[in-house]
């Protein structure tokens, strides 16, 4: 456990596979709110919060429960349900306690329940820092290190994008290009750019 | 056997999640009043704003709260504002259906200063010189209103003038707010002093019958001239042929130079005080700019 550890797995979830643009996790949730900054930077920071919440989570689940009884392959199932639940409770504790908070993430935390980054994140990260069934030194602090960046990553990819849509707004495009198909033109030249991060190893 | 452990783990996981939800959804339970779930049923659900509400929720909780009334909507029907009365108790109070109208009649009479080659939008080319008309206070053509409009009661016609169709038109205020140069009022239709007259129901139901004054010029009458045929000159003639004394040019001088009614500057421009207007018309066969007009 290092830092450069930590800033490795900071540059990988957040640049050379971000998740939205590398890895093309998250889509339908980064063309659909993306028309505009403020409910997309809204929609980032719950994902933010839900993929960090959900690698601790699901950490525990496999380090505890899946690896003892030898059931690692249930992983995709028994994720599910955990990050259902977990948001679906967050959702009820949100609504009782703050009221702003709730109608501020609106709709957003439901439709995480069925995002698929932050699955991924839970894949991804048992299989990165579990080897051979073992956990590696250090693996739960990298796991939530690599929720946090992950969500940083999709925040940064839908900055990007909803800023780049709301000044496509006032442009004059063709009738036939207008919104999602310009949309989804504009993702794909993103994620050739970002693909330029590739040459980076660490 | 082996078949039994993952059914057994999974199984046990499921129900402990349920189990724990089925809790927490006792114990975080937020007590809602079963009538603002009915109340939102019934509004239009546009979130238009026109009822200064956030959205038909915040409307439907300040109806709830008595903070405000129920025919604040001006989308929904009488019909429906009767049930929400009723699921609620409380008798429904009529508010006069109000329409935008427009304070400017210039369009293509007026001539372009320069040639704005910026984006096509009123308050974009408002930030360069004011526009690119050569009357500073009139509409500019770019149809900002049209886009705003979230009932489709405005289209820009082929004189360069947005058209606002008084039946689709909820008085939802957003022109109002939107147009640079302030040129959309919202007037009462079904005014009280109306049915006393002689305009029937359905010309009413069409829009037609009442006077506007349609320009928003300040400048002197000679400056106005020049710089559109149909603008107000403040020659108070209207004034002077009103039967009730409703319609008054206001001087640049006087303090009432804002209409408080509407936050509007009025000076060097004949307004119609709606509270005496009988629309009979007399004014608008006097104004010879035909500054003074009947909505259509």
């Amino acid at each position: 456990m290092s830092v450069a550890q930590f800033l490795t797995i900071f540059i990988s979830a957040v640049f050379i596979y971000n998740v939205i643009l590398s890895r093309f996790l998250g889509l339908c949730s980064f063309v659909a709110i993306s028309r505009e900054t403020k409910p997309a930077m809204a929609m980032s920071l719950a994902v933010m919060f839900v993929t960090t919440m959900s690698s601790i989570i699901t950490w525990f689940i496999y380090r505890f429960l899946l690896i003892p009884f030898g059931l690692t392959y249930l992983r995709t199932i028994s994720f599910i349900l955990v990050i259902a639940t977990f948001v679906q409770f967050v959702e009820m504790v949100i609504r009782k306690i703050s009221p702003p908070l709730y109608r501020f993430f609106g709709i957003y935390l439901p439709l995480i329940t069925v995002n698929c980054a932050v699955l991924g994140v839970a894949v991804l990260n048992v299989d990165m820092f579990f080897i051979n069934g073992k956990a590696i030194p250090g693996s739960f602090y990298y796991s939530v290190f690599q929720g946090i960046c992950v969500g940083l990553g999709y925040a940064l990819a839908m900055l990007l994008m909803s800023g780049i849509r709301e000044r496509l707004d006032l442009c004059d495009v063709p009738k036939a290009v207008k919104d999602f198909p310009l949309a989804f033109i504009i993702a794909s030249i993103m994620s050739l750019s970002f693909l330029g991060f590739n040459g980076f190893k660490f | 056997m082996d078949i039994l452990i993952p059914i057994l783990t999974l199984g046990a996981l499921g129900l402990l999640f349920g189990i724990g939800l089925a809790f927490a959804s006792k114990k975080f339970a937020v007590k809602t009043d079963p009538r603002l779930e009915k109340i939102v049923g019934l509004l239009p659900g546009s979130n238009c704003g026109a009822c200064g509400g956030a959205g038909c929720f915040g409307f439907a909780e300040s109806i709830l709260s008595g903070k405000a009334k129920i025919d604040a909507c001006r989308i929904s029907s009488d019909e429906i504002k009767e049930q929400i009365a009723e699921l609620l108790g409380r008798k429904l109070q009529k508010i006069a259906k109000t329409v935008a109208i427009l304070h400017c009649n210039g369009g293509i009479k007026v001539k372009d200063r320069f040639l704005y080659q910026g984006m096509k939008d009123c308050v974009a080319a408002n930030l360069v010189l004011g526009g690119q008309k050569e009357c500073v206070w009139g509409c500019l053509g770019f149809g900002d209103c049209e886009r705003v409009c979230p009932f489709g009661a405005i289209k820009m016609s082929g004189e360069g003038l947005p058209i606002v169709d008084a039946n689709k038109c909820k008085a939802c205020n957003k022109c109002v707010l939107l147009c640079p140069k302030n040129l959309f009022t919202l007037v009462a239709i079904t005014h009280p002093v109306y049915p006393a007259l002689s305009i029937s129901k359905e010309t009413l139901q069409e829009g037609k019958g009442g006077v506007y004054v349609a320009c928003s010029s300040h400048d002197l009458g000679k400056d106005t001239i020049a710089a559109c045929p149909v603008g107000c000159i403040a020659c108070r003639k209207c004034e002077q042929v009103c039967p009730v004394d409703a319609i008054h040019v206001i001087d640049a001088s006087t303090s009432l130079s804002i209409n408080p009614e509407c936050n509007r500057r009025v000076d060097n421009l004949a307004v119609i005080d709606y509270n005496k207007c009988t629309s009979c018309g007399k004014c608008i066969e006097v104004c010879h700019t035909k500054t003074i007009r009947r909505r259509e």
